[in-house]
């Protein structure tokens, strides 16, 4: 019994005097080996007398137990120390881009329609769309635009050489049309909004194209005045703009609108004043032209405008972008080029 | 409209107002200030001076020696002008003096006579374009000032953009008019007064055609002389943007810009006969007008005729032949109310917008051509010393135009329209101060002088008391909408675009038009729907000038665009409508405008690093794309079947089939198109019809994953090279039955030893039951009648079972 008192005081020194798990396995033989102490004990409890073998087992049981601890507690840590090694000589170069996925970008034209969209359905509208080779009946007529208006000459407007001449089909020159589409389909209430494509007879510059996007607002209910156009609107700015945004309202002239007016938004950029990217200094950014729907509107398309009032507005996609975004020129939003593209997101 | 604030003082006291804020007041009542520009002399020491003497140079011809005076003692100046003498006043730079752009001014001797500083033209005060002589001053305006210290030249000038609705604001007085019911003050219109002769008119107006013309007003002043106008009117006009040209020229310019009239001024005796007829061209007649264009008349012009020949397009511009110049002495003044339509209808014919035109076509106060007329009868007796006639030709063609129209009002319509608070006393004050009549309680009868065409209908009314109450003093409020937001296929559009994106396509737009040259590339034929072309009527360019009628044209573009970029490596989609000449399936009148989906891709696809080669682009990555597509957009029942199109290779395409109905094409680009388009490599496409691909559609139905082991095995068939692989597949899983987890074809192989016209496909079969282990009877069983299925489209079972 004294070889095990002195086996179990010698042997942390020896454990802990292991570095490797080689030399732990070597220290586990002489300690629990076949030819161990602790074996030999063992294999002797059979010579002992039957009255001391119980508590020499038990000795032999508890020494066990203690050097195995011993030995475990130091493999785990010499397995993690080699482990710990290993994924030292595993590193990486963390800034260098090794792979890189293929990212496919949405169009700024794209996001920024979903995103518009997306505000006012928060609102309560609809999303709808509509043809973009129209009639002249839907893109003037029905929007209170006469005959002899500048906007119907060809200086303004492409026409296509199709169908009946006197149904000038052409390709409309805003989202407008739907209001008269939508309407003639559906009663009040009405809350709807209406991206898509419109034409002009521009030729491409840094701030024409013939073809840009539109996003067209319609609101018609019994009780919506002035204020719920100034409301709406602000409510717009501030969520696309930022929640800092006013906005002020100046009277202008669209043929299906009246009161008509013209939209700025306090700039994002600059307090006013200086050389502001965005505003030019002016601390307010133009945005788009709104008003409360003419009573001609709704005559054409059958509603009693003294029953109900409502308001409209029409935003250029590419112009929203632009101010938001600094896109410029124009055909960047148009070429494609995917040094461009990618910047998108 | 540019608007002189010294001048606008005339008509309206707006102190101490600083310019800022009268821009910011005629903004918020609807007239855009585009530009507010500071006009200050940049030059100094120059003074007025008197020329007492002008002599000959004695070595020079062309120069003279002048001696001129502030008042003190004369001093010598050499000058080079020839357009003053003795008498005149003059603008004297002092040496010492710096001239507009900076040039010093100092003392030197000119071909040995000594020069005290400069006499300065117009152009070396940067006052104005003439350079042919040096600026003369009115009598009026004595020797020793110092013209820096001149009021008139520092200004502020607003450029107004006006809308069309009001022409009533494009003149001086109409923008005081505006500024005066803000500002609650008075403003002045100018009321002339001047000597008459009492002598008959020598010319007689006749006015054939009412329709053009409302009312003709014509004065005679006789004696007139012909020169510049004086300093200060040439000042004004030049800040209002005009150019200066004569006296009695710039006298209806000036008319013009103060009462919003256009005036025209004949040389009466230059008229053929003794009298004026306005009517409508005769086919095939002409006119020279005042820009030197000879004009082509038609019936559809309306004009200005002596008795031999038309002398001015009416409200438009005048004629040559009776144009104002140097030597004319009788002046016949025309001030005349035009239809609008008419004078757009000309200005537009004649690509001739002038400041005349650009007010009658919106509508001039019919009420003003006497006063106008009588304004300039005024200005030209004063300032040309001409005698004006006491008798006035006014022809009234259209008495109706010259009635005030009257609208009753309710209360409501405001409160209506602009929420509460617009009651009886405050819509009364914001009218009058409009300069409306407006008379009664509910409903106001409101009277609408003349000048304002615009106002018609109640909802104008509504427009004006806003716009006068400010529309930012309107309180916010958002309504809510009953809701809709977005459609089931605008909501699967989003879903196909979002996977497209994820698949590595960016998304391009394109405008929507074709060339002729692209369409060349492509190469189909009559038959072709793609040829079911729409022509502009009148296209811009030639690069729009045909409706696409394909989506593929503007993506090959944008490769091309990339590729010249040095971009090889383009993935490309657009969603779209094209446009086809047959007419819309649902709605009348237009043409059929169906929306696509459309993809490209040239070079690499994938993702890329070190050490990971990527596939180049061919067939089988479009078809790999679709079948994403199809799992992203829960589109079953579909297949793909060869398809020879023009455009396309004809082995490496397919036509898509939804439920049996073709949507569309997809497979590599005809090498000859790539080749034409100037790209190499394979090039893949892919056009679909979006609406049957976001169509609402039965959703797929979870299958719950069997617990139970797979059975994963390899067969390999030898078959004829024209097997469809789907075509096996569909038969062997058709033998596994509801066993067939799934069926992945890893391998195909062509050539030795398999001999010509065969292949071997190798397909990755899983067999799986949901409700127990299959036993080796069981799979046993599914192998054999699978490979009997496959035998039975042709493929022959590789080795044994
Ligand atoms: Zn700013």
């Amino acid at each position: 019994m004294e070889s095990l008192d002195a086996l179990l005081e010698k042997a942390p020194t020896l454990v802990k005097g292991t570095s490797t798990l080689d030399e732990l396995s070597e220290a586990e033989a002489e300690l629990l080996g076949r030819r161990s102490v602790v074996a030999e004990l063992q294999r002797g409890i059979g010579r002992l007398p039957p009255e001391e073998r119980p508590a020499v087992g038990r000795a032999i049981q508890e020494a066990r137990r203690t050097l195995g601890n011993l030995i475990e507690t130091r493999r785990r840590r010499l397995e993690t120390e080699s482990e710990r090694l290993m994924l030292a000589s595993d590193r990486v170069d963390v800034s260098l881009a090794a792979l890189e996925y293929q990212e496919g970008y949405t169009h700024l034209i794209t996001s920024t329609i979903e995103e518009v969209c997306d505000i006012f359905i928060g609102l309560g509208y609809r999303v709808v769309g509509g043809p973009e080779a129209e009639s002249g009946i839907y893109n003037f007529d029905a929007l209170n635009t006469p005959p002899t208006h500048p906007s119907r000459l060809e200086s303004d407007t492409l026409y296509l050489d199709w169908g009946d001449p006197a149904d000038e089909i052409l390709l409309r020159t805003h989202t407008s049309p739907m209001q008269a589409r939508y309407m003639e389909k559906h009663d009040p209430p009405v809350y709807v909004v209406v991206p898509g494509k419109v034409f002009r007879a521009d030729t491409p510059d840094a701030t024409h194209s013939p073809v840009f996007h539109q996003i067209e607002g319609l609101a018609v209910d019994e009780n919506l005045t002035f204020s719920d156009l100034r409301g709406t609107l602000a409510y717009f700015a501030r969520e696309f703009f930022g929640s800092e945004r006013r906005i002020r309202l100046l009277p202008n002239f669209f043929p299906f609108t009246e009161p008509s007016a013209e939209m700025h938004a306090s700039c994002f950029s600059c307090e006013g004043g200086g050389q502001c990217r965005v505003c030019g200094g002016v601390g307010w950014i133009e945005l788009l032209g709104c008003g409360m729907v003419d009573p001609n509107v709704f005559e054409w398309v059958g509603y009693d405008p003294s029953q109900v009032s409502g308001f409209a507005f029409g935003m250029g996609v590419e112009r929203i972008a632009q101010v938001r975004h600094g896109v410029s020129p124009l055909r960047h939003f148009f070429d494609n080029d995917l040094r461009v593209l990618s910047q998108f997101r | 409209m540019r608007v002189s604030l010294n001048w606008l003082a005339d008509y309206i006291d707006l102190e101490p107002s600083q310019p800022e804020e009268i821009a910011q007041v005629l903004e918020s009542l609807g007239h855009e200030v585009e530009e507010t520009e500071r006009l200050a002399p940049d030059f100094g020491r120059v003074v007025t001076a008197r020329v007492l003497e002008v002599e000959a140079h004695p070595r020079a011809d062309r120069i003279r020696v002048c001696r001129v005076t502030t008042g003190g003692e004369p001093q010598t100046v050499v000058c080079g002008a020839w357009n003053f003498d003795a008498g005149a006043t003059v603008a004297w730079a002092l040496p010492g003096a710096t001239l507009s752009g900076g040039t010093e001014i100092g003392r030197r001797s000119i071909r040995g006579v000594e020069s005290n500083g400069m006499i300065c033209s117009e152009r070396e005060l940067g006052l104005g374009e003439d350079a042919e002589g040096i600026l003369v001053f009115d009598s009026g305006i004595p020797p020793g000032e110092d013209l820096a210290g001149f009021e008139s030249l520092t200004d502020t000038v607003l450029d107004l953009s006006i809308t069309p609705n009001r022409p009533d604001v494009m003149s001086y007085v109409g923008v005081a008019r505006e500024l005066a019911a803000y500002y609650r003050v008075d403003y002045r219109s100018p009321e002339p007064a001047f000597p008459l002769v009492d002598a008959r008119p020598r010319i007689g107006i006749t006015v054939d055609d009412p329709s053009g013309c409302y009312r003709f007003v014509s004065r005679e002043v006789r004696g007139c002389q012909v020169s510049q106008s004086p300093f200060w009117m040439r000042t004004r006009l030049r800040a209002s943007g005009q150019r200066p040209i004569s006296n009695v020229v710039d006298i209806t310019n000036y008319v013009l810009l103060e009462l919003g009239q256009p005036i025209h001024a004949f040389d009466l005796e230059k008229l053929g006969g003794e009298g004026i007829v306005v009517r409508r061209a005769y086919p095939g007649e002409r006119l020279t007008t005042l820009d030197g264009v000879v004009r082509d008349l038609t019936p559809s012009d309306l004009v200005v005729a002596d008795r031999q020949r038309a002398s001015a397009l009416a409200g438009t511009m005048g004629g040559g032949a009776s144009e104002v110049t140097a030597s004319t002495t009788e002046v016949l003044i025309e001030a005349a109310s035009w239809d609008p339509p008419t004078v757009l209808h000309m200005s537009k014919r004649h690509a001739l917008r002038t400041e005349a035109s650009a007010r009658f076509e919106r509508g001039v106060d019919p009420a003003l051509p006497p006063v106008a007329a009588a304004r300039a009868a005024e200005l030209v007796s004063g300032l040309a010393g001409g005698e004006a006639l006491a008798e006035v030709t006014d022809v009234v063609a259209r008495e109706d135009r010259l009635r005030p129209v009257t609208i009753d009002f309710e209360l409501r319509e405001a409160e209506r329209i602009l929420g509460p608070g617009f009651d009886a006393p405050r819509v009364t004050d914001l009218l009058s101060r409009l300069h409306l009549g407006a008379d009664g309680e509910d409903p106001i009868r409101v009277e609408v002088p003349t000048f304002r065409p615009d106002l018609t209908r109640p909802i104008d009314l509504v427009e004006e008391l806003a716009r006068l109450w400010g529309y930012n003093n309107f309180p916010e409020r958002v309504p809510r909408g009953p809701g809709g937001g977005r459609s089931v296929s605008q909501r699967r559009t989003r879903t196909l675009r979002q996977a497209l994106c994820g698949l590595g396509f960016s998304e391009s737009v394109s405008l929507s038009f074709m060339r002729a040259s692209e369409i060349e590339i492509w190469g189909w034929d009559e038959e072709d729907e793609r040829a079911l072309q729409i022509h502009l009527k009148n296209p811009l360019r030639d690069e729009e000038s045909i409706l696409r009628t394909t989506l593929l044209p503007g993506l090959l573009r944008v490769a091309r665009y990339n590729h010249s970029h040095g971009l090889d490596e383009v993935a490309v989609f657009e969603l779209g409508r094209v446009f086809l000449d047959r007419p819309h399936q649902v709605l009348p009148k237009v043409p059929d405008q169906p929306e696509r989906v459309g993809l490209l891709a040239t070079g690499r696809l994938g993702g890329s690093g070190l050490g990971v080669t990527r596939r180049p682009v061919d067939f089988y990555t479009v078809a790999a794309v679709w079948r994403a597509l199809s799992h992203q957009m829960d589109l079953g029942g579909w297949r793909l079947e060869p398809v020879e199109a023009a455009g396309w290779h004809p082995a490496r395409a397919a036509r898509l089939l939804l439920d049996g109905r073709p949507v569309g094409i997809m497979g590599e680009v005809h090498p000859a198109v790539v080749r034409r388009a100037e790209l190499s490599g394979r090039v893949i496409a892919m056009e679909l019809d979006l609406d049957p691909l976001v169509a609402d559609r039965r959703h797929w139905q979870f299958r719950a994953p069997s617990v139970f082991p797979p059975y994963t095995f390899d067969m390999a068939f030898e078959a004829p090279e024209d097997l469809a692989a789907d075509d096996l597949l569909s038969a062997t899983g058709e033998a596994a039955g509801d066993l067939l987890e799934s069926a992945r074809v890893f391998d195909e192989f062509r050539g030795e030893p398999l001999g010509r016209g065969r292949k071997s496909l190798a397909i990755n079969y899983t067999l799986r039951a949901p409700d127990r282990t299959l036993s080796s009877e069981e799979t046993g069983e599914a192998l054999r009648s699978m490979a009997e299925a496959a035998r039975a489209v042709g493929a022959q079972l590789r080795g044994e079972l």
